[in-house]
């Protein structure tokens, strides 16, 4: 469903120079998978789902999502990707209908397709009682179950999601990291990116550790054990880092 | 491009702006509300004041007054000039107000000596005092009356008459007709006033759905819908286009109540005489719609290319004391471009829309002005629609 190869992301900075933010990583991500990238902030996570979800454009390499390439066809791309961010901001004088109604229609949808769309969506999620007051009433909690429900109206086999619990309380979180398993079990393929160890260790069928641009390891939980020798994703994580830090 | 997808951004974004309670504001309160009142306020203020000294007499104090008994006689004769019988302290007495005007003519004063020597009375006033400048325009007709009755004796006394030293009079006559004295009343001010309703209209909305978009997080949502970045730019254009528009028309409205209010402010204009057929609005609308296009599209240019609200909000300063520095030329009333300075946008419009008003209709200025108004915003267009796929403009931080 995703695949990345040897995709490089150079920024040009007029203070800093030349940076490279993503730095000739490869993955590949299956349906009915939650594929994690677990790295400290700045490690290349954004950039990289930024890419996936062609907000940007890579300096180099090749990315295909389910089956389009996100420069050639970033429009077939978009059909197919949800994304959602702590940055992906909400309208705050629409309601949740009007604003899932909004993106049913940017994204192609007839009104009726919305209409079951919608009650299917705003029923999983519980959001009846609340999809009709305006969004700058809405409490945090609220704001994310509407996050995710603009970002899957279309129903698309992607889910881009990065840091989609920072910032939240613990219940809301958790809502988040149920929503997701739950799409799994739809059999959508999940790239998210986080800073949580937890997280990554309870949701993720194939973690990747990404630092300063590099792919340090990528694998299952039980493979990242075996290969570094070690038994919690903390410390695996710590003595990737270090290692990396060391051969530099 | 698909232009369902563009109705959609528009609708999203029009339905965005009617719900912002600043929209209200500046769009609807401010014009209808704010602008009549202020005029009204004003010349409510300024017509009592007039109406207030023009009522009360105006006290004035003679120094030597035994020196000119005509001159006192004359003064004495005005219903409104009040003579005080103070001592005079010349400088105390017209700061604090007590006096409005002070004379003094002095001992030697003779109007049957010196009749070869040119004498003078000094006339002492407060310029910045709106009582001391009734009580001098007062006091200069009866200095008028009073050289009069002197020449006149002085005349007779060798047998002649008045008409030796006036050998004609003039008369004159405005033959301009009540249309065109409006027109160019209103051709002074309305140009400059419309460049500001324009600007102040596109400003907030463009820098709120563009800037705004990225401050608050939610340009990412529609980057990665199936819009496609032109139909985004195109449906944000148009809504600042749509808004622009609509601030200009209800600031005209809430000016012409302002001006047609038995109000005071414009008493000239409180007359209003203006011919208007569908074809004069048609030019009207073929002259502004262009500075509507072409303020919108600029405006948006530099939202899409500010990082948020504060830095559009600081390129937008200049932009718009520009505009209002070109809108300003058209205020002098002997504006006269030459057909190069008819490309200049916003002087231009701001020139030939004068022009309509005062009745001179001028192929030439029209298309000159639509030519360039269109050329230069299509060039911010494409211009901002670029930008718009730039990620280290959309990413800036």
């Amino acid at each position: 469903m995703i695949q990345v190869n040897n995709l490089k992301k150079v920024f040009n900075d007029k203070k800093r120079g030349r940076i490279t933010a993503v730095n000739n990583i490869s993955f590949h991500a299956r349906e009915g998978e939650v594929f994690g990238l677990l790295g400290p902030n700045g490690a290349g996570k954004t950039t990289t789902l930024r890419i996936l979800a062609t907000m940007m454009a890579p300096t180099s390499g090749e990315v295909i999502v389910n089956e389009y390439n996100v420069v050639k066809a970033a429009h077939k791309v978009r059909q197919n990707i949800g994304f959602l961010s702590s940055e992906t901001g909400l309208y705050d004088r629409f309601t949740p209908r009007e604003t899932v109604r909004f993106f049913g229609k940017i994204n192609g949808m007839n009104d009726r397709d919305i209409d079951d769309r919608i009650n299917e969506i705003f029923n999983i999620l519980g959001m009846n009682a609340f999809g009709d007051v305006r969004v700058d009433k809405l409490s945090t909690g609220m704001k994310q179950k509407l996050s995710i429900a603009r970002a899957i109206i279309h129903n698309p086999p992607v889910l881009i999601f990065d840091e989609p619990t920072v910032g939240l309380d613990v219940i809301t979180a958790r809502v988040v990291i149920e929503y997701i398993k739950e799409f799994r079990k739809q059999g959508k393929c999940i790239i998210f990116s986080t800073h949580h160890m937890h997280e990554a260790e309870k949701l993720c069928d194939t973690i990747a550790i990404i630092h300063l641009g590099k792919l340090l390891s990528a694998g299952s939980l039980e493979k990242l054990k075996r290969d570094v020798r070690l038994d919690d994703l903390e410390e695996i994580f710590f003595k990737l880092i270090e290692t990396e830090n060391n051969n530099k | 491009m698909n232009w369902n997808n563009i109705r959609l951004v528009y609708f999203k974004e029009i339905l965005g702006a009617i719900r912002d309670r600043r929209t209200l504001i500046s769009m609807i309160i401010i014009p209808l509300v704010f602008y009549p009142l202020l005029f009204f306020g004003i010349g409510y203020f300024t017509m009592t004041g007039q109406q207030k000294t023009e009522s009360l007499p105006s006290i004035i104090a003679v120094h030597g007054e035994e020196s000119a008994p005509g001159l006192i006689e004359i003064l004495k004769e005005e219903e409104k000039i009040q003579l005080t019988g103070m001592p005079v302290n010349n400088q105390e007495g017209l700061e604090s107000g007590e006096i409005y005007l002070l004379i003094e003519i002095p001992d030697d004063f003779n109007i049957n000596k010196n009749l070869n020597v040119n004498q003078s009375i000094i006339i002492q006033y407060d310029s910045t005092s709106q009582y001391s400048q009734t009580a001098r325009r007062r006091i200069i007709n009866v200095l008028e009356k009073y050289r009069q009755q002197i020449v006149q004796m002085r005349l007779e006394e060798v047998d002649l008459s008045i008409d030796y030293i006036l050998p004609f009079n003039e008369e004159w006559m405005d033959v301009s007709s009540a249309e065109r004295k409006t027109g160019s009343v209103l051709g002074m001010l309305l140009p400059y006033i419309i460049v500001i309703l324009i600007f102040v209209g596109a400003m907030h909305s463009a820098v709120d759905i563009t800037a705004g978009e990225k401050e608050r997080g939610t340009l990412a949502t529609l980057l990665v819908s199936q819009l496609s970045r032109l139909e985004i730019v195109l449906g944000k254009y148009l809504t600042v286009i749509t808004l622009s528009f609509t601030s200009m028309l209800l600031g005209l409205i809430g000016l012409s109540i302002a001006f047609l209010t038995p109000a005071y402010a414009f008493g000239e204009l409180s007359l209003i005489k203006i011919n208007l057929s569908l074809y004069s609005f048609f030019l009207f609308f073929l002259v502004l719609a262009p500075l509507v296009g072409l303020a919108s599209s600029i405006l948006l240019l530099v939202g899409i290319f500010a990082r948020n609200n504060k830095e559009a909000s600081t390129y937008v300063t200049p932009i718009y004391m520009g505009a209002i520095f070109l809108g300003m030329i058209s205020l002098s009333q002997g504006t006269e471009l030459s057909e190069v300075m008819f490309f200049i946008p916003i002087l231009n419009n701001s020139v030939a829309f004068k022009e309509l008003l005062m009745g001179v209709i001028d192929w030439g200025h029209i298309l000159s002005t639509l030519f360039s108004n269109i050329v230069i915003a299509l060039i911010a267009l494409l211009f901002a629609a670029r930008l718009f796929s730039r990620e280290n403009v959309l990413f800036r931080s």
